[in-house]
């Protein structure tokens, strides 16, 4: 895989391919284009002249086509699953078994069915030669169609290779056909491979098969996903149609052959990009369109009106019309006259410029790809949120009260779905022909939850409630680990929020006095509401001597934050705190929001606040997380946090700005020797231990990160000393994955507690993996996080693993409860949003030994 | 072969139906011998049609790219204003069929030749007399110029039965006309500038047109291949979804707009703020209420309701929106304030037996031997 393709964001729709740049595209067809005639498949072990297939000779052949791809209609596909990627293998000490003991068992569900096939049920893969060979695929498919009687009706052939589910008279079959210009054509099928059940290819064939019982229940598929267009949800005033629909892959879990599914909500606008735009220009004033054009419309994808294709914006082009010409053939023809002819669709403003998509597949026969496409706004619909709706807290509400579904509507919507499939005569047939089908009812599993953390706060330790995960009323009135005093300090407001600043002020005070933090009075600062009075009062009062600096913002606008942030991490570099004036209007809420206020600032400066126990000594963890900046020319922030103490209470933080194609990993390798740097620093020591928490790899990305990074920061530790060497774990955290899991409690069914951990079953077989729920919900299905150690030699047994993951959980200072993630790859995510989203730069390494992006 | 034509001939006959059907526009068309659906696949965006069909003796052919004629999901997102349902049936050109009666346009393109000679007699008796259509072409090879045709010996393809001369296929027509009363235009596609006249077409084609008035015979619905019927206004619920997603999104629309206008007066203290009446809205309590007629000014609600009285008739039948007491206006609720930092926590998490107690004092350094 490319460089592109591994840094892609997480954000976008996965059914979009990447383009590698410096790759050329004859590289990459030849690694993965579909075997052609002449080479057969297999690698090296495949047979070149198949005679009958012994019994030993399949499971060879079978073992070694991790490889193999087949494309419905023969295309190239990513596989998304990062399947045939064994890791554990390497893993002495968990070749035999990856399950933690501690804990107390719970009876779970999860979203899985099971697939049930015949018994001695086998793929028969044939090799299919032409004599005169045959250019065109389409044309071979053709020719074969011509066969049903012997062939049977299910089958796939992708041009090549031909798949059946029972096995013809003779290992060679020859056939004739003619072309529609009267050539005999001489087709000579022959059997290659006897496939079992759970080898990649037939894997990747039940996904195929089940796509079509998708659309046979009149599902429409986008990006890799399939919705149901015709029961949608509205939110009118936003323009947003809600498509539910399902996630589904059917892949080799732990134990059985399943189908995951998981509903899935599609946002779509019922808005043409051409009215979004009109709307966008009649808010921005035709000076500032284009800009703002830009930054809310590329990377986002569209639905034209005309095909059923997604495109991916990747530039404006202001200086094309419908009116300007394309060469067709041999002639030009305007996008108006084309789109009329082809499609009967009538360009109403001729005056729109069109939407440039770079074309990442292959052109036709394995050519180059395709220049970019031209679109035109009007026949363009988006889909998904822009960066700006995500932020509006009012749509995204209005979201979550369509898309957010309790356990039990979630278990009641994929029963229902799978009912359907069962229901459905088409799909039954479909199915049957291939001799297969699906449980009906969702898996039943056993987990374990976790023992409850300790809190320590000083010298006091509390529990918490573990169903709430949550310590914030426990830890009133205990003072914290350690507190920065606040000397020399600083608030700005507008002369309209002088009341709520004072308000703050006196309310920072009461609370602190407990929390155990020393405050002398702030240098109150009044500036003019506009973002270069601001600029201005903080160049003129922030001090070298300055610790911290409030900053009380009259709305939620995005650019005096922004201009606040650059100034004081990149130009001079000093904590600082912005709140929005509207959250401390409310009396009620005042002493909750300044104790978090507080709490912040203590952390900005190097206080620390509370730790959990972590049986390990001299043990570095590591946390990184990506973000990709659109707007700013597709760079990608890669940022690192590493602790620096036993309590995990201390972090060495560092962010890198990557550009177009650069690896993540080749700035962070910086990082990390950074990282090790400060740890000696603080420690008088390197550590023994390092785990690695890899956040942000998307799907499909895997085996870039063990074949690539694992060297990597291999090469960076080796840098520290030749005699140094430290045990290193690495482990991929993955939020967004489709796996659900609910609890019967009380003849409900509910999320699992937090601490919940699952570690068989619905894991990979090939994988040292497991789930943790750490996290509480209040609303909707908990999502549990997927954890995947794809090296270790530090022999942590599996429950320790799980243990110190969720312990890590624990310490987010932002939360005074569990969050989803590791804490270092939360701080990580925070530190690149930030760098992404408001500063642009490389924050000054002043700051490095600060949690001052909280 | 067809290489000689730019464009090629087949898409040539192509447009010359989709030519027909623009300046027709026949509201049910259904296509013999549809095979992989290539001419449905572009009729399907003429907006005149309502009922498009195809028919074919080899449903695997029909079946390889049936799923391409249906709907995409913008077709859902901006349902059309015209109905449009698409069939495909399995069965013979030369029996009847009671679904293939009753359209408007039957459009067989070279289809005839590969039929049996005595089968065509039935084909016609089928066409013009049973189903008996409005209109119908007939396109099919014109043996005349196969002279021309650069390398050719026989027929142009092996499954052809038989290619006519311009005069015997003109013959067949005007004897159809004859027996089932309907009037023939010829005409055709493919022509080479420097040939005779007398020639004529690569491709012969009869246009044929009914002499009398039929009636709309009932439809029969069975053996269907593929049935899909494309969301449209036409179908009350998409129409009334889309009304009142336009309706409320216009009238919060106007809200804001109306809000902001008058938080601009406040701001500058000018006099009279909430008395302004050219927006037209006006608070009732903690809502406000957009009118309707102001709402009938947007262009889009206008084109799907036609008049106020119309809306308010809508509008009432709906629960989505809520209406004044008069049901004059649309109330909406002013929603403006909310907390955005610190999301209040709704406490509804679960107690339970799990509460396994913390580990004290755990060493797992000791635990691994090290």
């Amino acid at each position: 895989m490319t460089g592109r393709a591994r840094a892609r964001s997480r954000g976008r729709a996965r059914g979009q391919e990447t383009a590698a740049p410096g790759v050329t595209p004859f590289q990459e067809t030849a690694r993965e284009a579909p075997p052609s005639e002449g080479e057969l498949v297999g690698r090296g072990r495949q047979r070149t002249a198949p005679g009958a297939v012994s019994s030993e000779a399949v499971i060879q052949i079978s073992a070694g086509f991790q490889q193999v791809k087949i494309g419905e209609r023969g295309g190239r596909r990513r596989d998304f699953h990062d399947a045939g990627i064994n890791t554990r293998q390497a893993m002495e000490h968990v070749r035999e078994s990856k399950s933690g003991f501690s804990g107390s068992p719970i009876e779970l569900k999860a979203n899985f069915f099971k697939i049930l096939s015949r018994p001695q049920w086998v793929l028969y893969q044939y090799h299919v030669d032409f004599k005169p060979v045959m250019e065109s695929r389409r044309l071979r498919s053709a020719l074969m169609y011509q066969h049903e009687e012997t062939l049977g009706k299910a089958r796939t052939f992708d041009g090549a290779l031909l798949f059946l589910p029972h096995k013809l008279h003779n290992t060679e079959t020859v056939l004739y056909s003619e072309t529609r210009m009267g050539e005999k054509v001489q087709i000579t099928v022959t059997l290659t491979n006897e496939l079992p059940p759970t080898s990649p290819v037939c894997l990747q064939f039940y996904n195929i098969i089940f796509r079509r019982v998708l659309r046979m229940l009149n599902m429409q598929q986008i990006g890799r996903h399939y919705y149901n267009p015709t029961d949608p949800l509205n939110i009118p005033q936003h323009r947003l149609t809600i498509w539910p629909g399902f996630t589904s892959t059917i892949l080799q879990y732990e134990s059985n052959i399943m189908l995951c599914t998981d509903v899935s909500h599609k946002v779509l606008r019922s808005e043409t990009v051409l009215s979004f735009m009109m709307g966008l220009r009649q808010q921005s004033g035709d000076q500032r369109f284009p800009e703002a054009c830009t930054k809310e419309l590329v990377g986002l994808i569209v639905l034209t009106k005309y095909n059923n294709k997604t495109y991916r914006i990747d530039d404006i082009a202001w200086d094309h019309t419908p009116n300007n010409t394309f060469k067709r053939g041999d002639s030009e023809i305007s996008f108006k006259d084309y789109y009329k002819a082809q499609y009967g669709l009538d360009i109403t403003d001729g005056n729109q410029v069109l939407l440039i998509s770079h074309m990442k597949k292959i052109g036709p026969s394995g050519g180059p790809p395709q220049g970019p496409a031209m679109l035109v706004p009007e026949f363009c619909y988006l889909t998904g949120l822009t960066d700006k709706m995500r932020a509006d807290f009012n749509i995204m509400k209005d979201l979550s009260t369509h898309t957010r579904l309790t356990p039990e509507q979630r278990e009641g919507r994929l029963n229902r779905f799978v009912g359907n499939i069962h229901q459905n005569t088409e799909a039954q047939t479909e199915l049957n022909t291939w001799g297969l089908n699906f449980d009906n009812k969702l898996l039943s599993l056993t987990g374990r939850v976790l023992p409850s953390e300790r809190i320590v706060q000083g010298s006091r330790t509390y529990e918490y409630n573990p169903w709430q995960a949550d310590w914030s009323k426990e830890m009133r009135g205990i003072p914290l680990i350690s507190c920065r005093p606040l000397e020399n300090w600083l608030m700005f407001f507008t002369r309209r929020n002088n009341d709520v600043a004072q308000a703050l002020l006196q309310t920072l005070n009461k609370v602190s006095t407990p929390l155990g933090i020393r405050m002398q009075r702030a240098i109150m600062v009044e500036y003019e509401d506009r973002q270069e009075s601001l600029l201005r009062a903080l160049q003129q009062n922030v001090k070298k001597e300055t610790q911290m600096v409030v900053v009380v913002l009259p709305s939620n606008r995005k650019d005096k934050y922004d201009s606040v942030k650059k100034y004081l991490c990149v130009d001079c570099p000093t904590p600082s705190q912005c709140v929005v004036a509207r959250t401390l209007c409310k009396q009620q809420a005042l002493m909750t929001v300044a104790t978090k206020i507080a709490l912040q600032i203590n952390c900005k400066m190097g206080g620390e606040l509370w730790s959990v126990e972590i049986p390990l000594k001299q043990l570095m963890i590591v946390g990184i997380d990506c973000y990709h900046d659109t707007a700013a020319g597709k760079r990608s922030i890669g940022a690192l946090v590493a602790s620096l103490n036993q309590g995990m209470s201390r972090w060495f933080s560092k962010c890198v700005l990557q550009n177009r194609g650069q690896e993540i990993m080749d700035g962070l390798k910086v990082a990390l020797q950074g990282a090790l740097k400060a740890w000696l620093k603080h420690n008088n020591c390197l550590p023994s231990r390092i785990i690695v928490y890899r956040d942000g790899v998307g799907d499909g990305m895997l085996q870039s990160v063990v074949n690539y990074e694992v060297p990597q920061i291999m090469e960076s530790i080796k840098t520290m000393g030749h005699d140094y060497a430290p045990k290193l774990t690495l482990v991929v955290v993955k939020k967004r994955i489709s796996s659900r899991f609910f609890a019967r409690i009380d003849g409900k069914l509910t999320n699992p507690p937090p601490g919940t951990c699952i570690d068989t079953e619905v894991t990979r077989p090939e994988w040292y993996d497991f789930f943790i729920v750490s996290q509480a919900v209040r609303m909707g299905s908990v999502s549990p996080t997927h954890y995947n150690v794809v090296y270790d030699s530090s022999g942590l047994k599996p429950d320790h693993m799980q243990r110190l993951t969720y312990k890590l959980c624990h310490m987010y200072y932002n939360w005074q409860g569990i969050i989803r993630v590791p804490a270092p790859c939360q701080y990580a995510h925070k530190l690149a949003f930030l760098v992404g989203q408001s500063i642009h730069r490389e924050p000054n390494m002043n700051l490095d030994d600060f949690l001052y992006y909280l | 072969m067809n290489t000689i034509f730019t464009p090629p001939l087949y898409i040539q006959r192509y447009e010359f139906v989709i030519d027909f059907v623009k300046k027709n526009k026949p509201k049910k068309v259904v296509d013999l011998g549809c095979n992989d659906c290539t001419l449905l696949r572009k009729l399907k965006f003429h907006k005149e049609i309502e009922l498009l069909a195809g028919l074919d003796i080899d449903c695997a052919v029909i079946r390889a790219k049936m799923y391409e004629l249906a709907p995409i999901p913008t077709d859902y997102l901006q349902p059309g204003d015209h109905p449009l349902t698409i069939e495909l049936y399995q069965g013979s050109v030369t029996e009847r069929d009671p679904r293939t009666k009753g359209f408007d346009l039957v459009t067989s393109i070279e289809l005839i030749e590969h039929l049996q000679l005595e089968d065509v007699d039935r084909f016609t008796e089928v066409v013009f007399g049973y189903m008996a259509p409005v209109a119908a072409i007939i396109s099919t090879p014109n043996a005349d110029f196969n002279p021309l045709l650069p390398g050719l010996t026989g027929f142009r393809h092996y499954d052809h039965k038989f290619e006519w001369t311009k005069v015997e296929f003109q013959t067949w027509a005007l004897k159809v006309c004859r027996e089932f009363g309907y009037v023939v235009a010829f005409t055709g596609v493919g022509q080479i500038p420097a040939q005779e006249e007398s020639i004529g077409f690569c491709s012969q084609i009869g246009v044929f047109q009914i002499d009398r008035s039929g009636g709309d015979a009932p439809r029969l619905q069975n053996n269907v291949l593929y049935n899909v019927v494309y969301p449209s206004l036409c179908d009350s619920n998409i129409f009334q979804r889309t009304l009142v997603n336009e309706v409320l999104y216009w009238a919060e629309t106007l809200k804001r707009e109306w809000l902001e206008e008058i938080r601009f007066e406040v701001e500058n203290e000018e006099v009279g703020g909430e008395g302004r009446t050219d927006m037209g809205l006006y608070r009732e309590g903690q809502s406000v209420c957009v009118p309707l007629v102001r709402l009938c000014s947007c262009p889009r609600v206008q084109a799907l309701s036609g008049t106020v009285q119309h809306l308010t008739k809508f509008l009432l039948e709906n629960s989505r929106v809520q209406l004044t007491n008069d049901g004059t206006a649309v109330v909406l609720v002013d929603n403006d304030d909310e907390d955005l930092e610190w999301d209040e926590n709704c406490d509804n998490t679960g107690t339970g037996p799990f509460l396994v107690s913390s580990v004290e004092n755990e060493d797992w350094e000791t635990e691994l031997g090290q």
